[in-house]
C-alpha cells in the first residue's frame, strides 16, 4: 500500500477548492483519476467503472474538508475508492439473483488441471487465464460484500490485515475473521466445484 | 530448491495473477467533464464548522426566542398585582417565628 504523505502541492489545491475555488479540483482529478481507475478495474465490472469513478471523486469533493492531510491525499483518496466499490457490491448483492448453475465442464476441467499442475507458472503459460478470471469471478459472485472485499484485499492484492482494516475502515479483529471465513469459503466452492 | 506446492497453492498463484492482469482501463476528457460538471452543479464547498462556530450558531439562532420570552415576562410582572405577593413576603420576612409558632400549635 502507498504510504505517501501529502505533497505540498495537493494540500495547497485541497485548500483553494475549500476555499470556494471549484475549478481547482480539476487538477486533483487529472492527477489522481488513473490511481483511481486502478483500484476500481480490478475489483468492478468493466462497465461500471466509469460511473464509479465518477462517484468515488464527487464523494471525495464533498468530503475534503475532512481532509487533514496526515496520511496523503492519495492514501485519503483510495480509502475512499475501495468503500465506493464496497458500497457498490452491498448495493448490487441486496438486487441480484443468485444463479444456481454450477461451473461448466470447460471450467470444471480447467479447476482439475490448475490443481493438479505442480507449477502456476506453466499452467498459466498455456493461455488459459479467461478461465482464472471467469471462475474466481464465479466464486467471488458466491461470496457476501464483505467477504468479497476482505478476500480481494487481504488473498488476491496480498495488503496486511491491518492496511486492509484501515482502508475498509473496520476493526483488525474483523477483517482477520472475515479473511480466514472468506478464504475458507472460497476453497470449499472451489472444491465442491470440481469433477467427482 | 523450493518445497512443491499443493494444489490450492498453485490454484491460488493462478487466481491471483487472473485478478492483477485485468485489462487497463482508460476514460477520456468527457469523462473528466463529466466529473467536472457535476462538482460544479453542486457548487463551492460549505466547510465544516468548528464547535466554536457552532456554538456561536446556535446563540444566535436561540437570541430571537430569548428576546421574545424577556418580552413576555416584562409584560406579565407589568400587568399583574405585586400588592398581594409583597405582603406575604413581608409577612415572612418580619414575624417568621410568630408564624411558625402559630402553625405549630394550631392557632
Amino acid at each position: 500500500m502507498d504510504n505517501d504523505v501529502s505533497t505540498p502541492g495537493d494540500v495547497e489545491i485541497v485548500r483553494q477548492v475549500v476555499a470556494g475555488d471549484v475549478n481547482a479540483f480539476e487538477h486533483l482529478l487529472e492527477k489522481y483519476q488513473n490511481h483511481v481507475l486502478r483500484i476500481l478495474k480490478k475489483r468492478l465490472p468493466y462497465d461500471q467503472i466509469e460511473e464509479t469513478a465518477q462517484d468515488v471523486f464527487i464523494r471525495a469533493y464533498q468530503s475534503l474538508p475532512t481532509f487533514r492531510g496526515e496520511s496523503g491525499f492519495k492514501q485519503w483518496l483510495s480509502t475512499i475508492a475501495v468503500r465506493t466499490c464496497y458500497d457498490f457490491w452491498r448495493k448490487h448483492y441486496k438486487s441480484r439473483e443468485l444463479p444456481v448453475s454450477s461451473l461448466t465442464e470447460r471450467h470444471q476441467a480447467w479447476l482439475e488441471g490448475a490443481i493438479a499442475d505442480q507449477s502456476s507458472q506453466s499452467f498459466y503459460e498455456k493461455g488459459l487465464q479467461k478461465e482464472a478470471r471467469e471462475i474466481l469471478d464465479w466464486a467471488l459472485n458466491r461470496l457476501s460484500a464483505e467477504e468479497r472485499m476482505v478476500l480481494e484485499l487481504v488473498y488476491l492484492e496480498g495488503y496486511s490485515v491491518k492496511e486492509a482494516a484501515d482502508l475498509l475502515g473496520w476493526s483488525i479483529a474483523n477483517v482477520k475473521v472475515r479473511s480466514f471465513r472468506s478464504r475458507k469459503k472460497l476453497h470449499k466452492l472451489l472444491t465442491q466445484a470440481m469433477p467427482r | 530448491m523450493n518445497p512443491p506446492k499443493t494444489g490450492h497453492e498453485v490454484l491460488q498463484a493462478i487466481l491471483t495473477k487472473a485478478y492483477r492482469q485485468k485489462e487497463n482501463v482508460e476514460v477520456g476528457d468527457q469523462w473528466q467533464q463529466g466529473v467536472m460538471r457535476r462538482v460544479r452543479e453542486l457548487g463551492a464547498i460549505q466547510p465544516t464548522p468548528s464547535f466554536a462556530e457552532m456554538l456561536e450558531q446556535l446563540v444566535w439562532r436561540l437570541a430571537p426566542v430569548t428576546c421574545l420570552l424577556i418580552l413576555g415576562l416584562t409584560v406579565l410582572f407589568a400587568v399583574s398585582d405585586f400588592t398581594s405577593g409583597y405582603e406575604v413576603f413581608q409577612l415572612f420576612m418580619n414575624g417568621t417565628e410568630e408564624l411558625t409558632f402559630a402553625l405549630f400549635a394550631g392557632l
